[in-house]
């Protein structure tokens, strides 16, 4: 059994497989929540504070609904993340984009920029810098052309936007699934993301997932685009759903 | 064609159209090539499959993976052994298979002698009353919580506690023995009172946890 002190710590590494030592010197974005100790004077502040302190840092992170959900940890020293006890895996971007799912990813250097991905639930991380990613069971790669799972992805690099593939055996074995379908009700197997182009896949073991309370947000924003009946029947609808389950 | 170990929780399998993959629904995590997924219901073939799977409630959870091309399975975070089976047989209970190949025969059965006893030993488990058994060459691969161990069956009897049982592999024999006593209908009993015994020639996969899913 190892003991580590301020100066043992790893140096931007995995202390183990579920947490990792930022040696902050600077600022870093980090999920909320995702601190576990740290040595050295840190301090941690919602981002939306920032946005009058200092708007250059408040500007990078450049999505109003995921803001409530991070902070700023500012200072000089270690600190520990960890989240779920996923594995956690760091990556280095440079001059480089890649897309992650919004729940899985734990921090990341004020050098990166911070968007929302037109995919509902993913984020899209822009610049050069080091990032922070959670994953259940360790990451696998994949390059395209390949499907995935829509729970089981859990990014994208350098490649385009997936786009929905439905897999038409499924959907003709089944008269079942084909109707659920028309009605936009799946049972999980029969739609996936396609990949294309040249690019690298991100893939976590499961389908188990942390629920992303900016989701729901997401959803109601995008109801927009519905005329006023169009958006009770869908309330009739939820409100039947939520009475089922 | 043998599953290939990705990590602790995925294995990958090479899809060919001699070699189809049974797998369970939703475990599907990616694949890459002309693969197609089919849900199939009924798991075992012929009568004896179909009344299995309507009494056994086990219907509706395969989905068959045909085509060409590399598919990854996975489920629920839990932990894939692959098992090879080479001219074998094994048993397990249906909630814990991930994916095997589709060119083994399978089957919903009792384990052990039937009656009152195997009804006894499905309801402690809590996963139902049937096994089902896959015969004959192929990869198997078999989830469970935390991981699994093998423990050899060499004449001895092995005594493996109900709840961590996966599987087991084999000439092997499956007996439960249950000591119930006055403390267990009053609630005060070690928690141990059923074991499953195994004899024979073989193999018991156990995980290391009590914890069912």
């Amino acid at each position: 059994m190892q003991t580590y002190d301020a100066h043992s710590l790893p140096e931007n590494d995995n202390v183990n497989s579920y947490a990792f030592s930022i040696a902050l010197n600077g600022r870093w974005f980090v999920s909320k929540g995702a601190m576990i100790a740290y040595y050295g004077n840190v301090s941690f502040d919602a981002v939306t504070t920032w946005a009058s302190r200092d708007a250059h840092i408040a500007g990078k992170f450049s999505s109003p609904i995921y803001i409530q959900d991070w902070v700023v940890a500012e200072g000089h020293g270690k600190v520990i993340v960890g989240d779920r006890g996923f594995d956690l895996q760091s990556f280095d971007l440079e001059d480089g984009n890649l897309t992650i799912r919004a729940s899985n990813l734990v921090g990341f250097e004020t050098g990166l920029e911070l968007k929302q991905s037109i995919v509902p639930g993913f984020v899209t991380l822009i610049g050069t810098g080091k990032f922070l990613a959670s994953s259940n069971g360790p990451v696998i790669f994949a390059e395209p052309p390949f499907r995935a799972d829509p729970d089981a992805l859990l990014g994208w690099a350098d490649c385009p936007a997936p786009s929905h593939h439905y897999d038409a055996q499924w959907m003709s074995a089944s008269l079942g699934s084909m109707l659920q379908g028309m009605f936009g009700r799946e049972s999980g197997e029969e739609r996936q993301f396609d990949f294309t182009g040249s690019g690298t896949i991100l893939i976590q073991s499961t389908e188990v997932l942390r629920e992303d309370p900016a989701l729901m947000r997401i959803m109601e924003q995008q109801t927009a685009l519905l005329s006023p009946q169009q958006a009770g029947l869908l309330g009739q609808r939820l409100v039947a759903r939520s009475q089922q389950a | 064609m043998p599953f290939e170990v990705i990590n602790k929780k995925v294995v990958r399998a090479q899809v060919s159209p001699a070699t189809p993959v049974l797998a369970r629904r939703g475990a599907m995590l990616g694949y890459e090539g002309a693969v197609s997924f089919r849900p199939v219901s009924g798991h075992g073939q012929g009568v004896g499959g179909i009344v299995g799977q309507a009494l056994s409630g086990e219907s509706n959870r395969t989905m068959a993976t045909e085509g060409t091309g590399s598919v990854l399975y996975g489920f629920s975070g839990l932990y894939v052994t692959v098992i090879e089976l080479n001219n074998d047989t094994l048993s397990c209970e249906a909630d814990r298979l991930l994916a095997h190949d589709a060119n083994l025969q399978s089957s919903v059965e009792f384990i052990g002698q039937g009656g009152i006893k195997a009804a006894v030993r499905g309801a402690m488990t809590g996963q139902g009353l049937f096994t089902t058994r896959l015969s004959g060459t192929g990869s198997v691969a078999v989830l469970s919580h935390g991981g699994t161990f093998d423990i050899p069956v060499r004449g001895d009897v092995v005594s493996v506690d109900p709840q961590a049982y996966v599987g087991h592999v084999g000439q092997v024999q499956v007996d439960l023995s249950a000591k119930v006593g006055w403390r267990d209908a009053v609630g005060r009993g070690s928690g141990e009172a059923f074991q499953l015994k195994f004899t024979g020639q073989g193999t018991v996969y156990v995980q290391a946890s009590e914890q069912k899913f």
